[in-house]
């Protein structure tokens, strides 16, 4: 009895766990590289991306809880630590990312938002304005600890899918990778997004043009190798592959999510920064494209997963 | 923040996580212990088909739980089908009749109102004794199928004075018996398990039921190595499993048998000694025989003649462990009495009586008897003439489709009023318009059944019969070549106000005035039967084991000794038949090739399923779940030439009726047959899984019967298809 | 006589199943599953051309995998394996997140929406526990199903085993399946 378990709760929660795991990254990595002290422009990708990035994972935490079958066992996953259960691992990453990165979120807050924040809390927990602490020198061991269980999360949805041999589209190291970077990709996209609004972004956009180029890059260079391989791999491998050949996904998948979703972001962003760094020139960003493109890789994202997941659970062993 | 509110806030976080934690293992969020069930396993007898297999009860906290094998009866060898593990829904069935139910509305609306059991043997046997009145003791009709407490019902007929009494052999196996009994004296069983080659004609035993030949064949055939050749114009299990199937023309495996006599008589293939001491006639059989040549069955059976003739040495070489299976269902054709004859014949000439691996005749376990007084012999003769129109047929099971008619016309007499037992005639018999017909031409119709069948639907009294899980029964003989003695005894009370059969026949007798020959309890019945047995304390050891097999069987020989005298009237196995010849009936089987159905129309055959009893069972959603509708099937060539694909809705038209339902365009079947399950269409609400679902075949088979045993011959309908 | 680890498993000879759905039906009766699922089922095979057709119905069921991805990927710890080789769900732990089936190379699990739980064959582990055989081995008429004990050189099922040619169903799964299929 094959039935398609997982759907579209699991494809939501994937997107938006791995696009908290790329905010939190990308916010980490402006942290770490760029001194504090100085007002630095960057600051404002590791701002943004601070107070983003509990958001998502949280709302995606909750679709979780909500797709098992009994919910209010979702106590009995924190009874257990199991390490060669992707799952039992993933939901120890997700308490500990999800703590560091709402303490982090709190850190990056300005005095008067952290001030403004607490009066609005009502008389009878006023008893909590004692934890009205400024942690802002903390923001870059927030980072240091969140980076790597960042990567996990990103990571480890991949993993779990890539650990199950039944299933033989997923079967394969690559699928961890291509997760990783599409999720650290969908990061800079929503900063794009946030940061574009503004005419003054204009080196805040050009690092993350360039952090995206790279993960929408290495993410290209993965999925070829999924399909090349994939193609000379045993017969199940190639039968499974079948779905996105000629299969129901086919459409979805190259023209969709490769094509807009992965290739024509990266084209558009290529095209407005490589001309830049080679002849030097200033860089100037259109609001229009640079919202384009994001948007298109957000849904490129959201299509991978959701093509992963549900034809993942199409393919089989025969 | 200094490390001190780091510190308060760490301990802070500890402790909650650990009250967290110990608090999931606490009440209400842990599981408290799970009570042990009082358990109890009860052996009884299984009633989902006519097999009785062994089971064994359990019941936990006075619910059914489960339906086991019971391993002491080697003839259900140890296990339960799927009808057997299903058969505690039967109990559970919410549907089920749960107390007595009067008619109101006309008859086939389903209107009805409870009453008690009082009023409803009140008013039942106020309208018996009311057509007896009018009409004599002979106008009501009194028709009932095998089961333990038959007995009671038809001792209520026959002592109320009608010798108007019919079962279901006359739609079953009437004429193989009768023909077996004319050729032997007696009905013999087939000794599958110590066979080494058997031919079988349909009776698909692999899928047909299971039963105790299933069990055996599949021993034979699977385990032991047994060449199995199978002759059906369907591709069923039995036809995948066998040896050598072939997909005989319909109505021909009477010629086939009699090329294989050729063969085996004149190249002198038969067991010689065997003949001489046992048989008489066979000078006239091997005269009969000359003509029937391989050639010429080739011709008839669609068989090569290469093959008959190779068949036919294999199966003379493999003699006496040979046999050409009898069959059980045997409603075929109307000539289907002298195909029988012709096995009969067969399986004698080359010896296989009386061997291991041969036929066999059943072995006798004596049971006791209650006695009480007798009741006078009806005064008047059967509404079906048997007499004159079956004098041969065993008088006893009637002959359905003549009574049928005759009950229709009104002749020689009226039949106003019918008790049914355990049996639905709307679906059971061929040509339902006409028993809608007869229906509606009763006077009353009283039914004992234990769920709303189709007849029920019709009838004007229900009262409900407890399950055979809510009730204690007469022992009785399972026979065969190693009889056994079953035992059933009531696993749980009643669910709901239901009677078993003696006190349902006790209710009306007492009304009827004939208590005097039903004052005694189950218990007193059963006491008289067990008295018999060798056994210490034999109602405890039934009541323990379910199931008593006495040492001595199997046995073989007892008939081969040259004093030996066959109960016809030669005193020897009669391959020519006297008595045939001089009932005006072909002492030798003669071959008249069946008339085919013309081009366009196709002929309907039947058959069963391994999950499924009759149509009595299709509405248990544990056995339903395998065939939730039937569907008519159509051979890829026969389909394309009707431009109907798989999953059509198709009209099936007959002389007698018409039904609709979706085909099923498969490999399985002949270009010129079709083919349907039986069991569905059914014109009972109560029924919900089958009621208006898929199509009934009863309403679409014409009536025909067998010439010599008034046995219905349901395969001579042909029917037209086109789709809708 | 030397005590030894029980290792349990199952031998089925295809060619004898005649399709009757016994097993189905008493399984369903001895752990009251809904009629929407099955624990074990026959996998049906039709093939040919009229009148050289053949016809095979395969049963099958969870396998007991020597190495259970199951088992494996369940976070909570609720699909375990005993000491005897059954896989078992212990349905207080699970939260029913079904990893185990989309884990699962055969398919063998289900998802009973009624309890929020995975449910599957478990080998009849109380009947077991009561000397008797699992139900859809006890209750075939072709016996097409022999279970027993791996490491008893002694039982039937170790008998068949070693004299007979057998396959398992998707070996490159990798999982270890324990039902053997007579050839």
């Amino acid at each position: 009895m094959k039935t398609i378990e997982w759907g579209f709760l699991i494809v939501n929660y994937l997107f938006l766990g791995g696009l908290s795991a790329g905010l939190f990254f990308v916010s980490a990595l402006a942290t770490f590289l760029y001194k504090l002290e100085e007002p630095s422009p960057y600051t404002r990708i590791a701002r943004l991306g601070a107070l983003l990035a509990p958001w998502p994972v949280m709302i995606g935490c909750g679709l979780l809880v909500f797709d098992l079958g009994r919910w209010y066992r979702f106590y009995k996953l924190f009874l257990h630590l199991r390490l060669v259960s992707p799952m039992s691992i993933g939901t120890w990453l997700l308490v500990f990312f999800n703590l560091v990165s709402l303490v982090n979120c709190y850190a990056w807050l300005t005095a008067a938002q952290r001030n403004a924040l607490f009066a609005k809390l009502p008389r009878a927990l006023a008893f909590l304005r004692r934890f009205n602490y400024d942690i802002d020198p903390w923001r870059r061991h927030l980072a240091f600890l969140g980076l790597p269980i960042s990567v996990g999360v990103g990571i480890y949805t991949g993993v779990l899918l890539g650990a199950v041999q039944s299933r033989p589209f997923w079967n394969t190291n690559l699928v961890a990778q291509l997760f990783l970077f599409s999720a650290l990709s969908t990061g800079c996209a929503v900063l794009i997004l946030g940061l574009a609004r503004r005419e003054r972004s204009v080196p805040e956009l050009k690092l993350l043009y360039g952090l995206d180029i790279c993960f929408m890059v290495l993410e290209f260079f993965i999925v070829l190798p999924y399909l090349i391989h994939g193609q000379l791999s045993v017969q199940a491998v190639q039968d499974s592959l079948k779905l996105i050949l000629g299969g129901p996904f086919t459409i979805l998948f190259w023209v969709f999510f490769l094509g807009l979703g992965l290739l024509t972001p990266l084209v558009i962003e290529l095209l407005e920064l490589v001309p830049v760094i080679v002849s030097n020139r200033e860089f100037h960003y259109s609001r229009p494209i640079a919202a384009g493109a994001a948007l298109l890789i957000l849904s490129g994202g959201f299509l991978l997963r959701y093509i992963f997941v549900f034809a993942g659970q199409m393919s089989a062993i025969q | 923040m200094d490390r001190r509110r780091f510190l308060q806030f760490s301990a802070g976080g500890a402790a909650t996580a650990a009250v967290g934690a110990s608090l999931a293992y606490m009440k209400p969020f842990s599981h408290p212990p799970v009570k042990e069930a009082e358990r109890l396993e009860i052996p009884t007898t299984c009633e989902m088909c006519v097999n009785k297999c062994s089971v064994i009860a359990v019941v936990e906290n006075g619910v059914i739980h489960k339906l086991n094998p019971n391993p002491e009866n080697p003839k259900s060898r140890s296990m339960l089908c799927a009808r057997g593990n299903a058969g505690l829904q039967q109990v559970y069935d919410p549907a089920r009749l749960k107390r007595p139910l009067i008619r109101v509305g006309a008859r086939g609306e389903g209107k009805w109102r409870p009453a008690s059991w009082d009023e409803a043997f009140d008013l039942a046997a106020n309208k018996l004794s009311e057509t007896k009145a009018k009409y004599g003791p002979q106008g009501t009709l009194w028709s009932s199928t095998e089961s333990f407490q038959e007995v009671f019902f038809q001792n209520l007929g026959a002592a109320f004075g009608s010798p108007n009494a019919v079962r279901h052999a006359t739609l079953c196996l009437a004429s193989v018996n009768l023909a077996y009994s004319l050729t032997f004296g007696t009905v013999p069983s087939f000794d599958l398990l110590n066979s080494k080659y058997i031919i079988m004609s349909g009776a698909n035993r692999l899928e047909a039921f299971i039963t105790p030949d299933t069990m055996d064949l599949i021993e034979s055939a699977e385990y032991r190595k047994a060449k199995l050749i199978y002759l059906d114009p369907r591709f069923t299990v039995t036809a995948s499993k066998a040896d050598e199937w072939y997909p005989i023309r319909p109505g021909t495996d009477l010629a086939f048998i009699l090329a294989m006599l050729n063969v085996i008589v004149t190249e002198k293939r038969y067991d010689k000694e065997f003949v001489e001491t046992y048989t008489i006639g066979f000078d006239k059989l091997a005269d009969h025989v000359k003509t029937f040549t391989p050639e010429w069955a080739e011709q008839e059976t669609e068989i090569p003649a290469k093959d008959i003739l190779r068949i036919a040495h294999e199966f003379s070489d493999a003699a006496p462990r040979a046999v050409y299976y009898a069959g059980r269902r045997s409603s075929w054709y109307r000539e289907d009495f002298h195909t029988r004859r012709a096995q009969a014949i067969l399986n004698a000439i080359v010896g296989s009586w009386d061997r291991e691996g041969g036929m066999v005749p059943n072995g006798k376990i004596a049971l006791g008897e209650y006695l009480f007084l007798p009741w006078d012999d009806p005064a008047a003769p059967r509404v079906d003439e048997m007499d004159k129109n079956f004098p041969l047929a065993a008088k006893g099971d009637g002959a359905y489709l003549k009574l049928r008619e005759n009950v229709i016309a009104g002749t020689p007499y009226p039949v106003k009023a019918w008790m049914i037992h355990k049996q639905d005639p709307l679906n059971a018999l061929p040509n339902q318009a006409r028993t809608l017909e007869m229906v509606q031409q009763m006077d009353f119709i009283g039914v004992v059944d234990v769920q709303m069948s189709d007849t029920a639907w019709y009838a004007d009294v229900l009262f409900p019969e407890s399950t055979y899980l809510e009730r204690t029964d007469p022992v009785q003989v399972l026979s065969g070549i190693t009889p056994v003695v079953v035992y059933r005894q009531q696993v749980v009370k009643p669910a709901f106000d239901t009677k078993t059969t003696l006190e349902i026949a006790q209710g009306l007798a007492k009304r009827l005035g004939l208590s005097q020959y039903f004052e005694y309890t189950m218990e007193q019945w059963v006491d008289a039967q067990v008295k018999e047995l060798h056994l210490e304390a034999p109602l405890e050891y039934l009541k323990k084991h379910g199931v008593y097999v006495p040492g001595d069987f199997p046995k073989y020989g007892t008939t081969l000794n040259a004093d030996h005298r066959f109960i016809t009237k030669s005193g020897k196995i009669e391959l020519y038949s006297e008595r045939l010849q001089e009932a005006k009936y072909d002492p030798l089987p003669v071959y008249h090739a069946p008339p085919q159905p013309p081009p366009g129309k196709f002929r309907l055959i039947l058959g069963r399923r391994a999950y499924f009893t009759h149509a009595n069972s299709t509405n248990n959603p544990w056995l339903n779940q395998f065939a939730p509708e039937n569907r008519l099937w159509l051979n890829p060539a026969a389909a394309e030439s009707l431009g109907v694909s798989d999953g059509d809705m198709v009209e099936t038209k007959s002389t007698v009726g018409s039904v609709r339902l979706k085909a099923r365009v498969t490999q399985e079947i002949r270009p010129d047959c079709v083919f349907m399950l039986h069991g569905y269409g059914k014109k009972s609400k109560w029924q919900r899984l089958v009621a208006d679902k898929g199509g009934s075949d009863a309403e679409l088979l014409e009536t025909a019967w067998d010439t010599v045993s008034g046995n219905a011959s349901m395969h001579e309908t042909f029917v037209s298809v086109r789709k809708v | 006589m030397a005590a030894h680890t029980k290792r349990y498993a199952l031998v089925i000879d295809t060619k004898k199943c005649i399709n009757c759905k016994a097993c189905v039906v008493a399984c369903r009766a001895e752990y009251n599953v809904p009629l929407a699922y099955s624990r074990p089922w026959l996998n049906e095979e039709t093939r040919g051309v009229w009148p050289k057709l053949l016809a095979v119905s395969q049963p099958e069921q969870c396998h007991h995998c020597a190495h259970p991805a199951c088992v494996r990927v369940c976070p909570t710890g609720a699909s375990y394996q005993r000491a005897d080789g059954i896989v078992v769900v212990n349905e207080c732990d699970c939260v029913g997140c079904r990893y185990c089936m989309i884990a699962c190379p055969y398919n063998a699990r289900f998802f009973r929406e009624d309890k929020g739980v995975v449910e599957k064959c478990d080998f009849c582990v109380k009947r077991l526990a009561r000397g008797e055989l699992p139900a859809c081995v006890e209750t075939c008429p072709s016996k097409v199903r022999v279970f027993g004990d791996l490491n008893d050189p002694k039982s039937r099922l170790a008998e068949l085993i070693s004299d007979r040619e057998y396959r398992l169903k998707k070996p490159e799964a990798g999982t270890g399946p324990q039902i053997y299929y007579l050839m």
